[in-house]
């Protein structure tokens, strides 16, 4: 009896511990995504999968952005890593390099059809670990401005379309880095009226700004100037190197800021006057070069978007492809690829209204540019975002260093110095960074 | 020679027995605590210091012996960042000794009124949470529309860049910093008002001036005070992360002057995952920390004057 009854309890226990659901985490932070604003409707998806797929627990946890990076790798240190990551670039993925799981042993199983996206998004997905991801966002960058800062200053408004002519003074200019040059500086007005071209500027009392890389700072520092062409760091020894064309950018950014004037500081940044840090936003900026993801946080319909300029007749628009990834450690991958294809696809559309996210399936982007008409009704033209992806800097400004987090922290220093010491001597300050670039890769050597 | 009452014959008795075993049994959340997140993780970070672990590749750790603690030897930012840390410290430590005492002697003096109200005023930004604070301060402290600039600029002074300037980044992070003076300057202010009056009437009748008085006999008295904040400050220093930290996002802007020992640890271990080296820089500020609070109670014997005549 006793017998029975142990063996009776046994199999209830064991048939509560085989209907018991797998426990699927998902870590949000690294990107985009743990914004208040954004949670509900991702723990709206949440309820919802969780409610159609009765055998995978999905729960999700958000990590502000702040320290996101030094909790995954707690979590990981310590065993705990989460299941799925994301949604996260380039930038956060590199971080993480070489803690991703190869995703094409799934993928092949299950039939999954990767010819929904382009070939290029998907081998965009590819590293040395394998695939890994499947592509979900794209977030080309492409200039903001404010037309009515362009209206007081009587100057046209910059060109929609990729490659067409500037009309400055009544004349039309080729659209390229000395034209922004110009026009951000006449755009550029102190609190006497003066603009940055007149000798009587003074610009210790700016009050308006010409032109800035909208958030390009930390961990993000080699974006501020793919403008002047696509380039690596590394050169074919796996030396450290800066290519002439970004060694120009790095001058112009330095010269917009301490000489011309029509670039915010790192004090200016903020300032209230540019909204502590949301240059944009504040309306005292007339142009920034940012990413559509920046839809999230941009409010009113009083700004447009419009084509980059060309340096060296080229035109570079750098690209943000953001994904889901599944991490090494997860012990279920079959059901975190279930919930992957769930992100990537059914859940994907809203999910890419909360992000900001272009869809990568291009099936999806007219539905998801209708829905950003519906939060901006005054009339973008989004095409010329679409337009911009097929200027994507290649090789990628987020693309891995060796000694990653380090290398790109120095970096970030490099950019901070520029951004908050004038005075400098730009190309000493570069041979420095490279110097120092060459010691950090030679210590993974 | 007296024994222990609850004691009989060398052994406890059953109620001192018992009444232990609840001293334990309330002891035991402290002690559960300080068992699982400080000593074991102290003595974690000890091994760890000895191997090259990896947060983001745990299962390859191996032992590395003194290898890490070679290396803060060679290590450029060691340097930097503990000369940044003790020229910081020379800087900030007697202001954060002698105002606490300035204000607390300015509110015990007889003459000044509304006492409590400044007493309120003085600590209330030490409950200001330091992060809160230190967004506050970055707005006040900017150089194009902070109001402290504006204030010197309306009466055509024209103010510093406080933040991004090296000359003046270390005024700006001592102002910050006198927001969290309130418990020390709290605590002087009690140990003042407890200095017996019975000392400043018999100096009166010596003749004593309010000098001599002061220097005489409150300082004396509150010594023991003044070397508590003195070890807690430069424990506080040992530990400064959260100001620098908000301010410079870890950059050590402008040019590496706020790079403190603490933000070199935290990248160390927490962004270039190197927790093996991380825990050899901890122990190295542990080993610096104690070496700075010997002496200084090696010192203490010289200043601390303790009116029953012991050390504490």
């Amino acid at each position: 009896m006793g017998r029975r009854l142990a063996s009776l309890a046994l199999a209830m226990l064991l048939g509560t511990a085989l209907a018991q659901p797998v426990t699927i985490t998902w870590y949000v932070g690294l990107g985009a995504g743990a914004q208040p604003e954004q949670k509900a409707a991702q723990d709206a998806i949440v309820e919802r999968f969780n409610a159609s797929h009765p055998d995978i627990r999905l729960e999700i946890v958000y990590v502000t952005n702040e320290v996101s990076v030094a909790t995954l790798s707690t979590l990981i240190a310590t065993g705990e890593a989460p299941d799925i990551i994301g949604p996260v670039g380039g930038a956060g993925s590199a971080a993480f390099a070489g803690n991703f799981l190869d995703l094409e042993p799934l993928i092949q199983a299950d039939g999954y059809d990767l010819g929904q996206f382009p070939a290029a998004a998907v081998d965009n997905q590819r590293t040395d670990d394998g695939l890994i991801g499947i592509p979900f966002a794209s977030f080309p960058a492409f200039l903001y401005y404010r037309p009515a800062l362009f209206d007081e200053a009587g100057l046209a408004y910059p060109p929609s379309e990729i490659g067409a002519p500037y009309v400055l003074d009544g004349q039309e200019v080729e659209w390229n880095v000395e034209t922004l040059t110009e026009v951000a500086k006449r755009l550029t007005v102190d609190a006497n009226g003066y603009d940055a071209t007149e000798p009587e500027f003074d610009p210790s009392q700016t009050v308006q700004w010409g032109f800035a890389n909208q958030w390009a700072g930390a961990g993000v520092a080699r974006q501020n100037v793919t403008l002047f062409g696509p380039g690596t760091l590394v050169d074919e020894d796996g030396d450290a190197q800066m290519p002439d064309n970004w060694r120009e950018g790095w001058r112009w950014y330095y010269d917009a800021i301490w000489t011309h004037h029509f670039m915010p500081s790192a004090d200016e940044d903020g300032s209230d006057l540019l909204a502590a840090g949301n240059p944009f936003e504040s309306g005292n900026l007339a142009m920034a070069q940012s990413h559509l993801w920046y839809t999230c946080c941009v409010s009113g319909t009083e700004w447009d978007i419009a084509a980059l300029p060309s340096y060296d007749g080229t035109v570079t628009a750098r690209l943000h492809a953001d994904t889901f990834r599944v991490l090494k450690q997860t012990e279920h991958p079959r059901e975190a690829f279930e919930v992957l294809k769930y992100l990537t696809g059914e859940a994907s559309l809203e999910l890419l209204a909360v992000y900001g996210g272009m869809p990568t399936r291009p099936g999806d982007q007219d539905a998801f540019f209708a829905a950003l008409d519906e939060r901006f009704t005054q009339g973008v033209d989004w095409e010329v975002a679409k337009a911009h992806v097929a200027y994507a800097d290649v090789p990628s400004h987020e693309s891995v260093l060796p000694n990653h987090n380090k290398a790109n922290d120095r970096l970030d220093q490099f950019k901070s110095l520029l951004d908050s010491q004038p005075g400098l001597d730009v190309d000493a300050e570069i041979d420095k960074l490279v110097a120092d670039l060459q010691a950090i890769f030679d210590e993974v050597r | 020679m007296s024994t222990h009452p609850s004691r009989t014959g060398g052994r406890l008795s059953p109620l001192a027995r018992e009444q232990r075993l609840w001293g334990w049994v309330f002891l035991s959340p402290w002690l559960i605590g300080f068992v699982a997140f400080t000593a074991l993780p102290i003595v974690a970070s000890l091994v760890f210091s000895f191997t090259d672990f990896k947060l983001t590749s745990p299962e390859d750790v191996s032992f590395v012996g003194l290898g890490n603690y070679r290396r803060l030897f060679v290590d450029p930012l060691v340097k930097v960042s503990l000369g940044v840390t003790f020229k910081f410290a020379l800087i900030s430590l007697p202001i954060a000794v002698v105002l606490p005492v300035a204000l607390a002697s300015l509110l015990d003096s007889k003459w000044l009124v509304g006492k409590p109200l400044f007493r309120t005023l003085f600590y209330m930004p030490y409950v200001v949470p330091v992060v809160s604070a230190i967004f506050i301060w970055q707005g006040v402290l900017n150089n194009s529309s902070g109001w402290l600039n504006r204030i010197l600029r309306s009466s055509g002074v024209l103010g510093p860049n406080w933040l991004d300037d090296v000359n003046w980044i270390y005024p700006a992070l001592v102002i910050i910093g006198l927001w969290g003076l309130g418990n020390a300057f709290l605590i002087t202010l009690a140990s003042m008002q407890a200095v017996p009056t019975a000392y400043y009437e018999a100096a009166l009748v010596d003749g004593a001036g309010p000098f001599a008085r002061f220097r005489h006999i409150t300082l004396p008295m509150i010594s023991p005070v003044v070397f508590y904040n003195l070890v807690l400050s430069i424990i506080g220093l040992m530990r400064y992360f959260e100001v620098p930290f908000i301010l410079s996002n870890g950059t050590g802007r402008p040019g590496s002057s706020t790079m403190f020992f603490n933000i070199h640890f935290y990248k160390t271990s927490f962004v270039f995952f190197d927790m093996g080296y991380g825990s050899a820089l901890a122990w190295l500020l542990f080993g610096v920390t104690m070496v700075l609070t010997g002496l200084l109670f090696y010192s203490a014997r010289y200043w601390v004057f303790y009116a029953g005549g012991e050390r504490g």
